[in-house]
């Protein structure tokens, strides 16, 4: 038997995939809500500096799960930027921390032209951020599942959802008009994503289900878990869409749009552990050790 | 400047595993652990095909693959992952950042983690010939500090079926070079254009 599940990464780094993500989405969508949606200088800057708590969350875990989590410092030299997706990874994540900072800096000060450009900058970081977690699975050549030009797209969307869905959280609570109109925008943005989720999904899976042996058993211990077909396919992604569709169509409906975003959260970080989980090896050597 | 390579005739081995001993003990890998957990810089399986009364039963040697083009050095994100002048795939263990990605990306099951256990372990028993100072990523080196005063790697130079070949594959006299010019040795999953510098007699 040459396919073997890998052991490796775990519930720690499919938690910062979540939170990574989660967190470039959430940074990229609040700036985007006050330089282009009239959104106070103070949601600009607490969404972002939200965006930057939830990243940093996130990165507690990939240090935990190093062999030794002291020599996390190490991870500053990114001499494999040229080749690396955890190098690259960090000058993005570095990118955002200080882009970021200084976006909320010139937005408190008001200072209009330094603020768009950091806020420009600071949320190609934080797009970034989402991209580059799917890029840094997609890395593995000895895992087939992963090693697809599918997984960056998916995490990307997902990642991008699960923003949205914090932010009509957020949103949902407020009262003033440019709030009500950047709730609807994100709303609708969300439905785009999640359809493209599904159509993603969907592709993939078609992909596993002609793919070679550990491609098609990636597939099938996803297929076979329920955490997967019934949590993430019906209840964090399927339903949320049908929900959001409905509260788009009902202008009121913004309890009915919270209940979606708890669900896509949940989905989103159950996307992030499945797909992470369904990783497996095939050794060309026929020998699972 | 060499490139050096192995050839693994299948047919020759015993599956005496001296290899695994010898290269544990002059390594210092963990030969401690209690279920063994795969933590072995080489390992010899046994393997069993067919059904009775057409059994087929083999040793299968295996070992870092020190590919040309390998996929765990273009995941290192601090270069602790480098290829020497001669071709051997090596882990700088003062910049090895410990995150397991070249372990995920590794096609050959060839690294795993040498933990702080294990470095208590290592003390343990070797003392102060300890090697190992910190927690790393490990795998098969050749045993390059071997060949810096002459010698075979270990599991070579232990070999009892002389299933093991080691040389210089850029020497057209080597052994080593006439089994794999010859087309006699051929590398595993060549398809992942990792180009392997162990090749396999099966």
């Amino acid at each position: 038997m040459d396919l073997v599940q890998q052991q490796i990464w775990g519930w720690n780094i499919a938690t910062y995939l979540f939170f990574g993500g989660l967190g470039g989405a959430t940074l990229a969508l609040g700036i985007l809500a006050e330089l282009r949606f009239n959104l106070n200088k103070w949601f600009g800057i607490l969404v972002s500096l939200l965006g930057l708590a939830i990243l940093s969350f996130g990165l507690i875990w990939l240090v935990i799960d190093l062999i030794n989590p002291l020599r996390f410092l190490l991870a500053f030299w990114i001499a494999g930027l040229g080749h690396s997706w955890i190098a690259r990874g960090m000058v993005v994540i570095m990118g955002s921390y200080i882009f970021g900072i200084l976006y909320a800096i010139a937005a408190y000060y008001g200072s209009t032209t330094f603020k768009k450009w950091m806020g420009y900058i600071a949320m190609f970081c934080g797009f970034g951020v989402t991209t580059y977690t799917g890029l840094l699975l997609n890395a593995n050549v000895a895992i087939p599942f992963w090693h697809t030009p599918a997984l960056p797209l998916l995490f990307t969307v997902s990642a991008l959802s699960t923003g949205c869905a914090l932010l009509m959280l957020i949103l949902a609570a407020m009262k003033s008009h440019e709030a009500e109109h950047y709730f609807h925008f994100v709303e609708g943005f969300d439905i785009l994503l999640i359809s493209l989720e599904l159509l993603i999904i969907f592709a993939y899976l078609d992909f596993a289900r002609l793919g070679n042996a550990a491609v098609m058993k990636s597939a099938h211990l996803l297929l076979n878990n329920p955490l997967f077909t019934i949590g993430f396919l019906v209840l964090g992604l399927i339903t949320p869409l049908i929900l959001e569709a409905f509260a788009s169509v009902k202008h009121s409906a913004k309890g009915l749009a919270g209940v979606a975003s708890v669900l896509v959260l949940i989905g989103g970080f159950l996307l992030r552990y499945l797909i992470t989980w369904a990783g497996v090896f095939q050794y060309p050597h026929g020998i699972a050790s | 400047m060499a490139r050096y390579g192995m050839v693994m005739n299948v047919h020759a081995c015993l599956g005496c595993r001296a290899c695994m001993a010898a290269c544990s003990q002059w390594n210092q890998t963990p030969f401690w652990a209690e279920d063994f957990k795969g933590k072995w810089r080489t390992r010899v399986t046994e393997i069993e095909e067919g059904k009775f009364p057409e059994v087929k039963r083999y040793f299968f040697p295996t070992i870092c693959m020190h590919c040309e083009n390998p996929p765990c050095a273009s995941v290192c994100p601090t270069e602790a992952t480098y290829i020497n002048k001669d071709g051997i795939v090596l882990i700088d263990y003062d910049l090895c950042l410990g995150c397991g990605y070249c372990i995920e990306a590794c096609p050959y099951d060839a690294r795993y983690e040498y933990e702080l256990e294990d470095l208590k372990k290592d003390e343990f028993y070797f003392g102060e010939d300890a090697r190992h100072h910190q927690a790393h990523v490990d795998k098969c080196t050749f045993c390059v500090d071997r060949l810096e005063e002459g010698l075979e790697p270990s599991c070579a130079a232990t070999c009892v079926g002389h299933a093991r070949i080691f040389g210089d594959l850029d020497d057209p006299n080597s052994e080593v070079a006439k089994l794999v010019n010859t087309g006699k040795a051929k590398p595993l999953g060549p398809y992942m254009g990792t180009k392997p510098k162990v090749y396999y007699i099966k």
